[in-house]
C-alpha cells in the first residue's frame, strides 16, 4: 500500500481531529479519491484505539449499569421499528428444491459409478445422465444466484435470527448447507462450516461469506465419505480457512 | 437445524443484532463487555467521574437507539468505541457539539483483542508507550487524551509545528509495531 506522503503527517492529524478549516477539507478530498488512503486512516484510527486501550482498568459503578437500563426500559418499544424483512429467505419450495437437490446428486452419484462399468454396454443413458447433470447444475445456480429473491416466514413479529441448515448424507459425502440474516464480517474473516464426527476431530466443511443480506450456501464440499455426523457447527476464521477451529462456534446444529 | 448458541458467547456483531430487534438482555451482555474501555476513555479524559458517567451513557445509548451506527465490516467494536468515546469526550471538555459523523470512524484493530489475551495486549501497550522518547509519548497524549491541536501543543512545548506533527505520527507508528502492524 503506498500512503501519499503528502498526507502522512496530516492524516495522522485528521485523525486526532485536530485538522480545520482549508487543511482538514483537503483530506477529506483526497480520502474521497484514494482508497489507500481510507485504508491508512482506519488503521492510524486503530492505533488510537490502542492509545485509548493503554487506560483500561476502570470499571463504572454499577449504578450506571442501572441508569441505562431504567433508560432503555423508558425507550419507545422497538417493536414498531421492526420492519418486516425487507429480503426474506428460503421458502418451502426452495426447501424442497435443496432437498431434492441433494437427492438428485445421491442418485446421481450413484449411476456415475454404476455406468462407469457400463458405459459401453449402455451408450444412450449417457444422454440422460447429461440432462440431468445439467438440470443439478441449473439448480445450483439458482440457488446461489445473487439476484435470486429469497424469503423469509417468521411468526407473528419475531425478527429473522442469524440461522443455517445442513443437509447430509453420510453415504456419499453429500452435503448442502443454506444460512441466512448471518452478520457480515470484516473483509479479513470468513465463516467456516464444520463436520463434527461422532469420534475425532472437526473435519473442515467449506467457508463461505454471506451476501449482503447475510445468506449463504454451501453446496457439496470436499469432505471424506461415509463419516457419521454428530453435528455442524460455524466458527469464524482468517479469510483463507482454517484446518482446525481456532475460535468458538458461533452456531452449533440441534437434532431434528 | 442449527441455531445460536447461549449469547453470552454471541459475538458483538450478534449482540448487535439483536439490539437491532430491541432485546435489552443483549445490550446488557454488551454493556458488561465494553463499558470499561468506554468509561476508562471517558475518565481518563474528563478527570471526573460523574462527567465520564454521562459519556458511558450517552455512548451506549446511541448504541441502543442506532445500533446500525457500528458497522461491524469496517472494524472492531471495542476499538470503535475506544475511539468515539475519545472523541465525544474531548467534544464535552471542549464543550462544543459533537464534529465526527461517528457512523463514518472505521477503526483497524488487528489483533482483535478480547478475553485472556485482553490484559496481556494492554501490558504491551503500556510497554511500548514507556519505551517512547518522552516528547513523542507527551505530544501524543496531549494530542490524544487532551484535544490539543498540534498548534496548540507547538505553542505550549515553544518547539516547530513540524516537530510536532512528526512526533504524533511516529508515536502512533510505534503503538502500530506492538502488534507487528
Amino acid at each position: 500500500m503506498s500512503v501519499h506522503e503528502q498526507f502522512a503527517d496530516d492524516l495522522s492529524l485528521y485523525a486526532l481531529g485536530a485538522l480545520q478549516g482549508e487543511e482538514r477539507s483537503a483530506v477529506e478530498r483526497h480520502l474521497e479519491e484514494c482508497p489507500d488512503c481510507r485504508h491508512e486512516l482506519a488503521r492510524l484510527q486503530g492505533s488510537l484505539a490502542l492509545l485509548a486501550f493503554s487506560v483500561t482498568g476502570s470499571k463504572p459503578p454499577a449504578r450506571s449499569r442501572e441508569r441505562l437500563i431504567t433508560a432503555i426500559a423508558k425507550e419507545p418499544r422497538r417493536a414498531h421499528l421492526i420492519r418486516p424483512p425487507r429480503r426474506a429467505w428460503w421458502t418451502v419450495v426452495e426447501w424442497v428444491a435443496a432437498v431434492a437437490f441433494v437427492a438428485v446428486i445421491s442418485l446421481l452419484l450413484t449411476q456415475n459409478s454404476n455406468m462407469r462399468r457400463r458405459v459401453a454396454e449402455f451408450q444412450s443413458n449417457s444422454m440422460k445422465q447429461q440432462q440431468e447433470l445439467l438440470q443439478a447444475k441449473q439448480l445450483i445456480e439458482s440457488l446461489t444466484a445473487p439476484d435470486a429473491v429469497h424469503f423469509t416466514l417468521v411468526a407473528g413479529k419475531v425478527p429473522p435470527q442469524p440461522q443455517g441448515k445442513a443437509i447430509y448424507v453420510r453415504k456419499n459425502g453429500t452435503l448442502v448447507f443454506l444460512a441466512s440474516n448471518m452478520p457480515v464480517l470484516p473483509a479479513e474473516k470468513i465463516y467456516e462450516l464444520w463436520l463434527i464426527p461422532t469420534s475425532g476431530a472437526p473435519i473442515p466443511a467449506g467457508l463461505f461469506r454471506p451476501d449482503a443480506h447475510g445468506t449463504a450456501a454451501v453446496v457439496k464440499p470436499a469432505i471424506p465419505t461415509g463419516v457419521e455426523a454428530k453435528t455442524f457447527a460455524i466458527t469464524v476464521e482468517p479469510s483463507s480457512g482454517s484446518s482446525a477451529p481456532t475460535t468458538t462456534p458461533i452456531m452449533v446444529g440441534v437434532g431434528e | 437445524m442449527v441455531r445460536a448458541v447461549s449469547k453470552a458467547n454471541w459475538s458483538d456483531a450478534e449482540l448487535l443484532w439483536a439490539i437491532r430487534s430491541g432485546d435489552e438482555p443483549a445490550m446488557e451482555h454488551l454493556y458488561d463487555r465494553h463499558s470499561s474501555i468506554v468509561y476508562s476513555v471517558a475518565l481518563r479524559v474528563l478527570g471526573d467521574t460523574g462527567s465520564a458517567e454521562d459519556i458511558v451513557q450517552e455512548v451506549f445509548m446511541q448504541l441502543w437507539r442506532n445500533p446500525k451506527v457500528f458497522d461491524a465490516t469496517r472494524g472492531s467494536l471495542p476499538g470503535w468505541l475506544a475511539v468515539i468515546t475519545r472523541n465525544r469526550a474531548i467534544d464535552s471538555l471542549r464543550k462544543r457539539r459533537p464534529e465526527t459523523d461517528i457512523s463514518s470512524v472505521i477503526v483497524s484493530v488487528e489483533p482483535d483483542l478480547s478475553g485472556a489475551e485482553w490484559g496481556h495486549a494492554v501490558e504491551k501497550i503500556r510497554g511500548a508507550l514507556g519505551s517512547m522518547p518522552p516528547q513523542q509519548r507527551s505530544a501524543l497524549e496531549m494530542s490524544f487524551f487532551q484535544g490539543l491541536t498540534h498548534n496548540e501543543i507547538a505553542q505550549k512545548t515553544g518547539e516547530p509545528l513540524g516537530t510536532i506533527k512528526t512526533r504524533i505520527r511516529a508515536g502512533l507508528m510505534a503503538l502500530r509495531k506492538v502488534f507487528g502492524q
